[in-house]
């Protein structure tokens, strides 16, 4: 066996590798394997399992709605309201996150700009939809919460992968309305998000993409509730 | 002879008719057995406004108010390992809750031998919830202060329903007719179709269904509907007086109904097709969101 670092082997590596493929559900059958030879990456493995378990096990709870404001802001700030950007890449700079002090200051400077600036008439206001489509005023309420960040997406993702290892277990025709939800939400997330490329303020498929993301959210939680036999 | 003869006509007359019973107690024994194993019918008295669950997860739930503070329960199983657990909370006395929940016994049951159907007959101004998950739900004839039902793949039917109905089916068609008071009835991949509510307040929303909104909008009624993809039909008479909100992002906007269109503040470029206007006198709020799918709005 090769030793290449302290204690950890070309086998480790590849454990390193091949995990997230694993907790994905992927076929990774080395990852086990290797568990079962080396306690370093066993106790990796089994930390990550209950943590899956654990999560599993969690109240569901309906998110507050300064939750949408969240994402709102998280995404603004990341710029994926911004020309020439992919949503995707700007989602990936959330770097900004982790200097929330000066983004806040900043945005809060953008944010008395448009309000010096901008029209004072605005007919969503008269629209009871639930996600406010004014970027000025949901700015102000979520500036105050930026840097925590919803993290909607990376919640969507962590059910997700839940649900792909335990969708086996699913009776055939509940898995399929459940994919089928899945597919068009999905649809829904990828044509919104071409669109906010194309039109940054374009406010409808801000709060249909946001609104996705939720019913994702929901549809998955509601699948981890099932199982063969519950 | 006459005697010898008579006697065998009386034998092989009296062969068939025992036969015929015999079969008949055969064909008949079949369901009576199944019925007396597999059909419960209970009676509970109740509290004025109890709280009532049901949580299926295959067959046909079937729920009516009536004016008696009783509620009265058939359920029937198909499988001898699906059994119906009944808690009645308090144990003594007029109910304030009552859970029905099925259950199964063997845990590799699969399909249509899960299958558990309930009729019930509940006071008006029951708390409701219900959750069938592979079956289809219909509510008819009932007032509830707090209504919930919820599905994955069935079908939810709710009519002549007064006070708040909160209907959720991820993959299900929702039939809403003739409901008063608030309505929400949200789907997936499922249709939604709203026949002559009354309601002060309706949401709906489904995002590759269809929906169908057939009737009027009541002076002062806030109504919210959205889809994704699929296509929204408005059927309202010419006497609807509503204030209309109307968005595409990618799909059309067909009006026939006449509209004082209103002024609108310079909104950020977008492709979007939208329509603000005032039919009549603009008593009610409707407001028509769609991505990229057709919004029609048309006479009745």
């Amino acid at each position: 066996m090769n030793e290449i670092g302290q204690g950890r082997t070309a086998g480790c590596y590849r454990f390193e590798l091949e995990l997230q493929a694993y907790m994905e559900g992927e076929d990774a059958p080395f990852v086990p394997a290797h568990a079962r030879g080396c306690v370093f990456c066993r106790v990796i493995l089994e930390d990550l399992e209950a943590l899956r378990a654990a999560a599993l096990a969690l109240p569901l709870e309906e998110p507050s709605p300064s939750v949408w404001s969240y994402v709102h802001a998280q995404l603004q700030a990341a710029g994926a309201f911004a020309e020439k950007v992919s949503f995707w890449d700007g989602f990936r700079q959330l770097g900004l996150l982790r200097r929330p002090i000066p983004v806040a200051a900043f945005a809060c400077m953008v944010v008395l700009g448009c309000l010096l600036t901008a029209p004072q008439d605005y007919p969503e206001l008269d629209m009871t939809s639930q996600v406010s489509a004014l970027p000025a005023r949901s700015a102000v309420r979520s500036m105050a919460f930026l840097g925590e960040g919803a993290a909607l997406e990376q919640v969507v993702r962590e059910l997700e992968v839940t649900f792909r290892a335990r969708e086996s277990s699913l009776a055939p025709d509940l898995k399929a309305t459940y994919e089928n939800s899945l597919i068009s939400l999905d649809a829904s997330i990828r044509e919104c998000s071409d669109s906010l490329q194309r039109e940054p303020e374009n406010s409808l498929a801000h709060d249909y993409l946001l609104a996705a993301y939720s019913q994702k959210a929901e549809v998955l939680s509601s699948a981890l509730e099932f199982d063969e036999g519950r | 002879m006459a005697d010898r003869r008579e006697q065998k006509t009386k034998k092989r007359g009296a062969i068939p008719y025992g036969q015929g019973l015999v079969l008949c107690l055969l064909v008949l024994s079949g369901p009576l057995v199944a019925a007396d194993t597999n059909r419960t019918d209970k009676t509970f008295e109740t509290s004025p406004n109890p709280r009532i669950t049901v949580a299926n997860a295959r067959g046909q739930i079937l729920v009516r108010g009536w004016d008696k503070a009783q509620v009265h329960a058939v359920y029937g199983v198909i499988s001898p390992h699906v059994e119906v657990d009944t808690e009645v909370v308090p144990p003594n006395g007029p109910a304030d809750k009552i859970h029905f929940a099925t259950h199964l016994l063997d845990p590799l049951l699969t399909g249509r031998d899960q299958t558990a159907d309930y009729s019930l007959d509940v006071p008006m101004g029951t708390n409701l919830e219900i959750r069938n998950t592979q079956g289809n739900v219909r509510i008819e004839r009932f007032q509830g202060d707090d209504t919930t039902v919820e599905s994955v793949g069935g079908s939810i039917l709710v009519s002549d329903f007064t006070g708040h109905l909160f209907v959720r089916s991820v993959g299900g068609n929702i039939d809403i007719i003739r409901a008063s008071g608030r309505v929400e009835a949200y789907s997936i991949t499922g249709d939604l179709h709203f026949v002559s509510p009354t309601t002060s307040k309706l949401r709906g929303s489904t995002t590759s269904g269809r929906i169908l909104f057939e009737g009027d909008f009541p002076d002062g009624g806030d109504y919210s509907l959205s889809e994704y993809s699929g296509d929204m039909d408005i059927l309202c008479p010419p006497s609807a007086s509503f204030e209309l909100s109307a968005k595409t992002d990618r799909g059309k906007l067909q009006n026939e109904m006449p509209m004082t269109i209103r002024h609108q503040a310079a909104t950020p470029l977008s492709s979007a097709n939208s329509l603000f206007g005032t039919h009549l006198t603009g008593k009610a709020t409707v407001n028509l969101r769609s991505f990229s799918g057709t919004i029609r709005i048309r006479q009745r």
